[in-house]
């Protein structure tokens, strides 16, 4: 910490362009916040240093009980603060999942967010198996939470979405994915249920066509929803193996190294995988990336709302808000 | 009116030297204290919100600027306390460019001076045992800035306690396609004939002369005639035409002639830790804490391929000129917090699988 005398120097010596200080004075103005310097090898300074080591250990060592029970007061207190603030905003959360229920209903999602001033076009989230579930609990979790997001999405009119999830178990399942989701966006829209298509990288699309009613022209609801799988392999691997196919083309001299541009590996890579999402949305308690596709992640808005725990529409709704710029309404 | 004479009177109260010295030495506690516990080995800042501070405070862009860069010095200070291996700024991005010309004029002087200065005072950065790198793109810089880059790396290089990197006109995109190409160019190079008592030349000869006629097909680049090897990592790959050749990555030279063989290391053997290793960043320790100002939560492509992870990102509100150890603090004690927290749970699973 230096002191403000000492600041006052030097933002002066700074307007005048550092005419004013030379470098001796300004070695001067930091000496005092410099740490000792090495030891030098010289005996005596060794003699004397031997010397202090007594007193100084004894010292020391004071001060490092002290550290330690300043350490351990200020964690019991942090760990108290972070249990009260997790508390606090499960209560806030429940009591706003309460005002702001979608009902299933389309027209409220579309309601709370058809007066935003921007929404993503692409949308991201990142989901965890829960791998200490009993039998396939944590699939049919996964994959409801996945159904539900999607229609979300459909009824809030995004019409891309991409669901990340770290051990890729859910590209294993891509059919009944496919399945849960039509079945839930029925539910939500009935006659005019958009059509969907979901694919994970490297796998052919499934595709279901929007309802008669829902493909009319005069019909303004969304007709289609892609959603794409995404697992780690999508993400550091991928970059891998566009490097290894890289290099294989440049040994047999069909591409020179100077034609790897970053134009070309985003095209690859927007091609194999997907595009830069808009927005990506947390549904853990921190901001955490677990892996995600670092080039796609690059300009995307990630969104996470504070000691949240699990998938939830409050997350969704609160994101899409601050993607927009837009304050929490308690009104509708 | 009021409020004027308020925070002159608070002012006056911080100035004196007794509130001075309580400050101090509450800072050198915590500090000490929270050395106590882990401590991130490699911590990377974006120093956003220059701009937005001037404007609000109504002073010069390039004031703001240079108010960020005593918040830098102060966050060094502190990280250097705490023990931190390896700090890693966002000074300015590649996009930067885009600003006006007289801002960014202003801020490749302060790159400069501020740099300059270090040079002339070699011997304290000595005494911290740092070192300062340099990331990015240096082609885009002007050859005098460069010049005193060159300097400032150079006079600190053998210090090896910590070390400062500043990414200077840097994007994350550019160090990965960086880091792809000189991988690329790595496994073009043919390699030195290793030094075993078989030579590879020979054994690819026999088996040419074996294959008699077929050897042909090969100059023509035509991968039909070997046989694709099975790679069980090859789900994800980009394009159809990844028929590699474990088995003999010797190929004719264009020129056919059948003597003149080049020896590439396979490219099979690349890996997430071949490209880390050609990355900026190769030899620093992964990232533990990324932390961002001014409340933007994006990554805004700074240290995309180190982050994605198990970094812990944390998106400050307050702007980079005030960042401050009270700022710092909160951030290392949620870390050090689920740091234990993370190192229970491990234990938890393990045991769950013992008894399990």
């Amino acid at each position: 910490m230096f002191k403000p005398r000492a600041i006052e120097a030097y933002r002066r010596d700074e307007k005048l362009g550092h005419q004013m200080l030379t470098p001796e004075e300004r070695i001067r103005l930091l000496k005092p916040y410099l740490p000792s310097p090495p030891l030098h090898p010289s005996e005596q300074a060794n003699k004397r240093a031997m010397e202090n080591e007594q007193r100084l250990g004894v010292r020391r060592f004071l001060k490092r009980q002290w550290h330690l029970f300043v350490f351990i007061v200020i964690h019991f207190f942090f760990s108290l603060y972070i249990r009260i603030r997790q508390a606090y905003h499960q209560v806030v959360n429940k009591i706003s999942s309460v005002y702001h229920h979608h009902h299933r209903a389309p027209d409220l999602i579309y309601n709370d967010v058809k007066d935003l001033r921007r929404l993503p076009k692409h949308l991201s989230v990142v989901l965890t198996l829960d791998e200490d579930a009993r039998g396939g609990t944590g699939l049919a979790k996964l994959i409801e939470e996945a159904s539900d997001i999607a229609a979300w999405c459909a009824s809030a009119r995004i019409p891309q979405l991409s669901i990340y999830e770290k051990t890729g178990t859910l590209k294993g399942y891509l059919p009944r994915v496919h399945r849960s989701m039509t079945q839930k966006l029925a539910a939500y829209f009935g006659p005019n249920t958009p059509g969907v298509g979901i694919r994970a990288p490297h796998c052919p699309s499934i595709e279901t066509a929007p309802t008669l009613a829902a493909s009319r022209i005069e019909n303004d609801g969304l007709k289609h929803l892609s959603v794409m799988i995404l697992s780690a392999e999508d993400g550091r691997d991928s970059i891998v193996d566009l490097t290894k196919t890289l290099a294989d083309m440049s040994q047999r001299g069909k591409i020179s190294t100077s034609d790897i541009t970053i134009e070309l590996v985003d095209a690859e890579l927007s091609e194999s995988v997907m595009g830069e999402p808009d927005l990506l949305l947390l549904f853990g308690p921190r901001v955490e990336l677990v892996g995600y596709p670092p080039w796609q992640v690059r300009l995307t808005e990630i969104s996470h709302v504070q000691d949240n725990e699990g998938v939830n529409y409050q997350v969704f709704y609160r994101g899409l808000l601050k993607y927009a710029g837009a304050q929490m309404r308690w009104g509708r | 009116m009021s409020d004027l004479y308020l925070s002159r009177i608070r002012n006056w109260f911080i100035r004196s030297p007794p509130a001075e010295w309580i400050i101090n030495g509450l800072r050198e506690t915590l500090i000490g204290a929270l050395k106590q516990g882990p401590i991130p080995r490699h911590v990377a800042f974006v120093m956003d919100g220059n701009r937005r501070y001037a404007r609000s405070h109504k002073i010069e862009t390039i004031e703001g600027h240079h108010l960020g860069f005593e918040a830098l010095a102060r966050v060094l200070e502190i990280c250097y306390k705490c023990g931190v291996e390896v700090v890693t700024v966002y000074a300015f991005s590649i996009e930067n460019f885009n600003r006006p010309k007289y801002e960014v004029d202003g801020l490749m002087q302060l790159a400069k001076v501020k740099l300059e200065q270090l040079i002339q005072h070699g011997e304290l950065l000595e005494r911290y045992g740092a070192s300062v790198r340099v990331l990015g793109e240096r082609d885009l810089l002007s050859d005098d800035v460069l010049e005193v880059i060159d300097r400032a790396v150079s006079t600190t290089k053998n210090n090896k306690k910590c070390i400062l990197n500043i990414c200077f006109p840097y994007t994350s995109r550019e160090e990965m396609t960086t880091a792809i190409r000189s991988t690329v160019e790595e496994y073009s190079k043919s390699s030195a004939p290793k030094s075993t008592p078989f030579s590879q030349t020979r054994i690819t000869q026999k088996i040419m002369s074996k294959q008699g006629d077929k050897s042909e097909n090969s100059e023509s680049g035509d991968a039909s005639s070997h046989t694709p090897t099975e790679s069980d990592d090859n789900e994800d790959s980009m394009s159809s035409t990844t028929t590699l050749y474990p088995d003999s990555p010797s190929r004719v030279s264009k020129d056919g002639s059948s003597n003149n063989v080049t020896i590439y290391p396979n490219a099979e053997n690349i890996t997430a830790e071949t490209i880390d290793k050609h990355m900026y960043t190769a030899d620093c320790p992964p990232l533990d804490i990324f932390v961002r100002t001014s409340g933007v939560e994006r990554l805004s492509d700074f240290m995309l391929w180190q982050c994605h992870q198990d970094t812990q990102m944390f998106f400050l509100k307050c702007f980079w000129p005030e960042f401050d150890l009270w700022h710092f603090i909160p951030v290392l004690l949620e870390w050090q917090w689920r740091q234990k927290k993370k190192a229970m749970e491990e234990v938890g699973s393990r045991q769950r699988v013992k008894t399990a």
